[in-house]
This record gives structure tokens, C-alpha cells and sequence, in this order.
């Protein structure tokens, strides 16, 4: 078996790849709001508006270091600290769009900047287990996809705000796990059979490695385990007998 | 500037850098040999590890959960219904188990 180099992925036209992405997002989309809610209901805390935290949510539009920046100032961390652990949480996001550098090729500028600023993870995995499967899927399917992300997201953080006293925690509804089970069923999809086996155990091992011993914590950890892995495949021989 | 407005503004510069950082990196690399094959590696092995990380936050209970949404993605190959069944089957641990 042969490992393929660099893969061609068919799109179709613009505006009924990008209503697809829309309508395959419906579900973990679903838990985004969940998690929008929760946030609000945070940022209300500490002392946030719905109007502050309209602009955060759409312009910053990384749900995770949204949450962590706001937990530490609220616990008095300061300024400075918070926007480290926000940034640390996303430098991962330099692997997720580097990864996907094909829908960005050749583009005017506003719709490279537009792609980049609506990359997540849910939708990013998203496309990708789509075209694991069917073959398809580029830069309109994630744009779909990216713009309910981002409509779920500040509507919810703004309702979460609006409505703090009433909302539930998302523990409770077990809706924490809604995210883990999802990134399972798109890693099943991303499976490409024996030439991951390596790649894949590098990465594994390299997690539970660095969280289990203490050396890094839980966002270094899977930069850590998405660089040794593909590290591994870029070291390891292509004809996938090795 | 409060310090709540520093943070958002850091928080909106940093991370549109650090996406387009990445889109940027990734039409530098080659597109064949070993660089091509990293990047195509890349989404599997980084996904995996945010599982992992995940999983490593929680206890048995999880662990369970996440091995009845794995045979569910393995059977079905369904996105709703693997999280369906993830979500119900931790609420139900949680709560009764």
C-alpha cells in the first residue's frame, strides 16, 4: 500500500457545500450552545456585559481560551496571566489550520482571513471526517459550517449573560461529554487503516506521557501529541511497511 | 482600559495571529515527502490527543462512556448517534452508577 503524498478533494458548487456544512454542524452545534450558556453565565460574574461579551465571542471566537481568560480573572489572577492561558489554549489552532492548507491556496485575501477566523475544532474535524468518507469538502463546507458555529456561540454567551440565574450546568446534563463523544466518532472516521497505527500510538503515548508524569499541562500535551505524531510520519518510511 | 477590555483585545489579536499563522506555515511547507506526509498525518494525531486530554481529566465512569461512544462510531459510523449515546450513557453513570 502507498501512502498518498497530497490528495486532491473534489468541491461542489459554493453555496450547496456550504448549506450542507451548515446542516452537518446541527449537532455539535447543539452542544456549542450548551457551553455558550455556561459561559455567560460567567462572564456575567465577572462582570461582563452582553454587549462585551457579543464583541469577545465573535471576534475571538475560541470557546475554550474564552472560558479559561475570564475563569482567571475572576480569580484574580490579572490581565496578564489570563491572556497567556487563552493563548496557550490556542496555539494549537496553528496545527489545525496549517493542517488544512489546501482550502486556503489561492484565495483572495478577506476569504483566507474569513476561512482562518471561523476555523474551530468542531468544524474543522468536521470537514474532515467528511472527506475521510465521502471524498468531499473544502473551504465553503467549513464556512457553512463556521458561520453557525459563530451564530450559536454569541447567541448563546449573550442569552448566557442575559439569563444567568437560570441556567443549568452543563456537568449535570452530562452535555461535557457531548464534545469528547463527538471527537471520537470523527477520529473512527479519520482512521486510514495500518500507516496510522504508529503516527497515532506516538501521539498517544506522548499525552498520557506528559500528563501523567506532571511535565505539561492538558493544552501543551496535545501539541505535544499532534507534532510527535506527525513527526513520526513524516520520519517513517512512505511505503507503509515499516 | 479596564483589564477585562485588555484581555478581550489581547484574546482577538493573539488568536486571529495564531490562525492565520497556521494558514500561512502551511502553504510554505512542501507539498511532498515527508513534510506532506506530517501535515497529513497531523488532523488524526491531533485529534486523538484532544480525546485523550479529555479522557485523562476524567475517571472509570468516563472511560466507559467513551468506550460505548467508540463501539456506537465503530458500528454506525454516525456522528448524532455516537454523541447521543456518549451523553446519555455518561448522564446515566453519573447519575446511577
Amino acid at each position: 500500500m502507498t501512502v498518498q503524498e497530497e490528495t486532491t478533494f473534489v468541491t461542489s458548487e459554493p453555496r450547496a457545500e456550504a448549506l450542507k456544512g451548515a446542516r452537518d454542524i446541527a449537532p455539535l452545534a447543539l452542544g456549542v450552545s450548551v457551553y455558550g450558556l455556561a459561559f455567560g453565565l460567567l462572564a456575567a460574574q465577572a462582570g461582563m456585559n452582553s454587549l462585551e461579551v457579543g464583541l469577545m465571542s465573535s471576534l475571538v471566537f475560541a470557546g475554550s481560551s474564552q472560558i479559561i481568560a475570564v475563569e482567571r480573572l475572576m480569580a484574580g489572577a490579572g490581565a496578564v496571566a489570563a491572556i497567556v492561558a487563552g493563548l496557550a489554549l490556542n496555539l494549537r489552532l496553528v496545527l489545525v489550520t496549517a493542517s488544512i492548507r489546501d482550502i486556503y491556496a489561492n484565495r483572495p485575501l478577506w476569504q483566507t482571513v474569513l476561512g482562518a477566523h471561523l476555523t474551530t475544532d468542531e468544524n474543522w474535524a468536521l470537514m474532515l471526517a467528511r472527506r475521510a468518507r465521502e471524498g468531499e469538502g473544502g473551504y465553503w463546507y467549513l464556512l457553512g459550517a463556521g458561520l453557525v458555529l459563530m451564530a450559536v456561540w454569541c447567541g448563546s454567551t449573550v442569552l448566557g449573560v442575559v439569563f444567568a440565574a437560570a441556567i443549568p450546568e452543563p456537568r449535570a446534563l452530562g452535555m461535557d461529554f457531548a464534545f469528547t463523544a463527538a471527537f471520537i466518532a470523527i477520529s473512527r472516521a479519520l482512521w486510514r487503516g495500518r500507516a496510522d497505527l504508529g503516527p497515532w500510538l506516538t501521539a498517544a503515548a506522548l499525552v498520557i506521557g506528559g500528563v501523567a508524569s506532571g511535565l505539561v499541562d492538558s493544552s501543551w500535551a496535545i501539541i505535544l501529541g499532534g507534532l510527535g505524531g506527525a513527526l513520526y510520519a513524516g520520519l517513517a518510511r512512505p511505503n507503509g511497511n515499516q | 482600559m479596564s483589564e477585562t477590555h485588555l484581555v478581550i483585545a489581547a484574546l482577538i489579536v493573539g488568536t486571529l495571529t495564531v490562525r492565520l499563522a497556521g494558514a500561512a506555515l502551511g502553504q510554505k511547507l512542501p507539498s511532498r515527502g515527508g513534510w506532506a506526509r506530517a501535515l497529513n498525518a497531523l488532523p488524526g494525531c491531533l485529534i486523538l490527543s484532544l480525546v485523550i486530554v479529555m479522557l485523562t481529566n476524567g475517571g472509570p465512569k468516563e472511560w466507559l462512556a467513551a468506550a460505548l461512544a467508540l463501539a456506537t462510531a465503530v458500528i454506525t459510523k454516525s456522528l448524532p448517534a455516537t454523541m447521543a449515546v456518549g451523553v446519555v450513557a455518561i448522564a446515566l453513570l453519573r447519575n446511577f452508577a
